[in-house]
């Protein structure tokens, strides 16, 4: 019941995503990160089969890494990268052990100067949207969104939007999720916003 | 040489792998790479052939190549070679921090680059890599600068500066004479362009250096920079040429 | 529920009309009953005057997109022209018949017209790939009954492209608001001769 969260403004991306790791009905930890940052401006954050998340979250950074030191420091795009996750995971449903993650990649595109949110499932659906989320934070922050999302916020009007789905999660969701770490993904890299 | 040197990697009675030999050969007419120590760098600089008139310089591939944040290789020898050995060298390191989570040391990185050249000197079907490699670094959480050299036969060793490749004799020779210990960080650059003028008479534009700190930091130095320290050093010779002369009057 | 060809949603309908055809899909792409996104294609362009329609596991479609862009692209290199209709049907269920024990979840369509003579074509596919040859129309997708009841009482041979363009629409329409799965945009491909349209429709957006 991990809750990851992510909404795309006019010049960056939002992700917040639960502290508390579980596992069956004990909460093991209350400060798990669940994202890893794959280069300067593309953030993975994932949920589902613990082992499984970290172990495919870092086997992609380590590959985006690789392509940055391959093509002389150019970092991969995140509409490339978000195909190149999308991809494995297709790959690895039919294998013998799918990996059961879902994820959302936060981008940014210094080409194009465009912010992105790709929600990708264990499936290898892929889809980009303006906001997203995976698991049951899905229902409640969705109709949230729906209602009060507007195209073109700045940063502070999303992270306000953001403030207003947590406190909806915390009143609706039946565990303590132990507060969220939010980032934030824009022109200038990727950032942690303290306070939440 | 009695059918010895055709096939494969095979001993000649008298105890030589020729194709190794020959490999280092290749190494030899490869233009000229100089890695020198410093007290908080590593500086590497090598020879880089003039780029022709219809050339991109600014998309032709250096030979001084980026292994991970804090590594860096400069080779001497078949350019070809090297891409391929780099990519091995490449994919290791990033496989080293997915399973290990801490990035490779230097001399892990050394060995397992001579690792690589020496299976291609013992296996089927292959040749061995016509290239030495100089690779340069910080370990993490370290200070110390370390600087290594790889062989197409799999030799490695550890250096406080070390020249690869054509006329590498002469530059090594001339390292031996001025090397200081603890050398500062202009210093060691100095030294580096100094060595690297005894073969390239073609000056600035024909160097390429690169300087490691301590921190993932790597600094490539343009041609301007480069010629300045050039010009420095060709104002000294002249003085020094100078006084010899009045000295001699 | 579990059923991997109705996780996503979406549904896809191709018409034949007089010297033209018509293919048209919704655009919600969804996870069981929550929808995701108002924005999700599933036609795809090949040459001028040739379509492929994909409904099904969402991850299949992609996949299956990106697997026919590629044998199109290298099919165009190699012959110098663009495909048939006709040829990227047999291609489709070559490709799809490959995975016969483990197929890809999809319900597949194909449309266009032939690049000479102009001869309508479309036709539908199984998962596996066996081919369902048509002369009137192909529905596909997890509205495929409402949509085969619209177009049983809407269809007539021989429309005229304006004609088809609106008996196409107010099937997909119809059929689309009695299924959960289905909705939220549509887009309409008219193609005739010597032009392709596209048109995307206003929708209920429940």
């Amino acid at each position: 019941m991990d809750i990851i969260l992510g909404i795309k403004v006019e010049d960056g991306t939002i992700i917040a995503t639960s502290k508390a790791a579980t596992r069956g009905i004990s909460v093991l930890k209350d400060s798990d990160d669940k994202t890893r940052a794959l280069n300067a401006r593309n953030l993975i954050a994932y949920t589902g089969e613990s082992g499984d998340t970290v172990q495919f979250a870092e086997f992609i950074q380590a590959n985006i890494q690789l392509y940055s030191m391959r093509e002389n420091d150019i970092e991969l795009s995140p509409k490339a990268t978000a195909s190149f996750v999308r991809n494995q995971l297709a790959t690895s449903l039919r294998s013998r052990k799918p990996y059961q993650v879902n994820v959302l990649i936060a981008g940014y595109d210094t080409k194009t100067d465009t912010a992105s949110l790709n929600w990708i499932d264990y499936l290898g659906t892929q889809v980009e949207l303006p906001y997203g989320a995976h698991g049951y934070a899905a229902f409640y922050a969705n109709s949230l969104l729906d209602k009060h999302y507007r195209k073109n916020m700045k940063i502070e009007e999303g992270l306000g939007l953001l403030k207003l789905c947590l406190k909806e999660l915390e009143t609706r969701m039946p565990i303590d999720f132990k507060g969220v770490y939010v980032k934030v993904v824009d022109k200038d890299g990727i950032r942690s916003i303290e306070g939440y | 040489m009695s059918g010895y040197d055709s096939a494969l990697s095979i001993f000649s009675p008298d105890g030589h792998v020729f194709q190794v030999e020959y490999a280092s050969e290749a190494v030899k007419r490869g233009t000229c790479a100089v890695g020198v120590k410093g007290k908080e760098c590593v500086v590497l600089g090598c020879e880089k052939r003039t780029t022709l008139k219809l050339q991109d310089p600014r998309i032709t591939p250096s030979k001084i190549c980026k292994i991970d944040n804090h590594a860096l290789l400069v080779f001497a020898g078949l350019n070809a070679d090297a891409r391929i050995l780099v990519d091995k060298a490449r994919v290791e390191a990033q496989s080293h921090r997915l399973t290990l989570e801490d990035a490779v040391s230097i001399e892990y990185l050394t060995k397992y680059v001579a690792g690589v050249q020496q299976k291609y000197t013992q296996s089927g079907g292959v040749r061995p890599f016509g290239i030495a490699t100089i690779i340069a670094g910080f370990d993490s959480n370290d200070t110390v600068p370390k600087l290594y050299q790889t062989e197409p036969s799999g030799v490695y060793n550890a250096w406080k500066a070390h020249a690869i490749g054509k006329s590498s004799k002469t530059v090594r020779e001339f390292l031996e004479k001025h090397y200081e210990e603890d050398l500062d960080d202009d210093k060691s650059v100095k030294l580096t362009i100094k060595s690297l003028l005894e073969v390239v008479q073609t000056g600035a534009k024909n160097i390429e250096v690169s300087v490691l700190k301590a921190g993932n930091i790597i600094k490539q130095l343009d041609v301007d920079e480069i010629k300045k320290y050039v010009d420095e050093i060709e104002a000294e010779k002249e003085a020094e040429a100078e006084k010899k002369k009045k000295s001699k009057d | 529920m579990s059923d991997p060809s109705s996780i996503n949603g979406g549904s896809a309908l191709a018409m034949v009309g007089k010297e033209c055809i018509a293919i048209a899909c919704d655009l919600r792409l969804g996870n069981q009953s929550l929808g995701l996104s108002n924005n999700f294609e599933k036609l795809f362009q090949f040459g001028d005057k040739t379509f492929l329609g994909l409904t099904g596991l969402a991850t299949d479609v992609l996949t299956l997109s990106e697997t026919f862009r590629f044998k199109n692209n290298l099919y165009e290199l190699r012959e110098e022209r663009s495909i048939e209709p006709s040829t990227l049907a047999n291609l489709v269920s070559s490709t799809l018949y490959e995975k016969r024990f483990g197929p890809y979840f999809v319900g597949p369509i194909v449309a266009g017209l032939n690049s000479k003579t102009n001869e309508p074509f479309i036709c539908g596919f199984d998962s596996i790939g066996c081919i369902d040859f048509a002369k009137d129309f192909i529905v596909s997708g997890t509205a495929s009954d409402q949509l085969y009841g619209m177009c049983e009482s809407l269809y007539e041979p021989g429309l005229e492209p304006e004609d088809l363009f609106e008996t196409i629409s107010q099937a997909l329409l119809n059929a689309v608001d009695r299924d959960a799965l289905s909705g939220w945009g549509a887009v309409v491909y008219l193609v005739t001769k010597d032009k392709v349209t596209k048109r995307v429709l206003r929708t209920r957006q429940d």
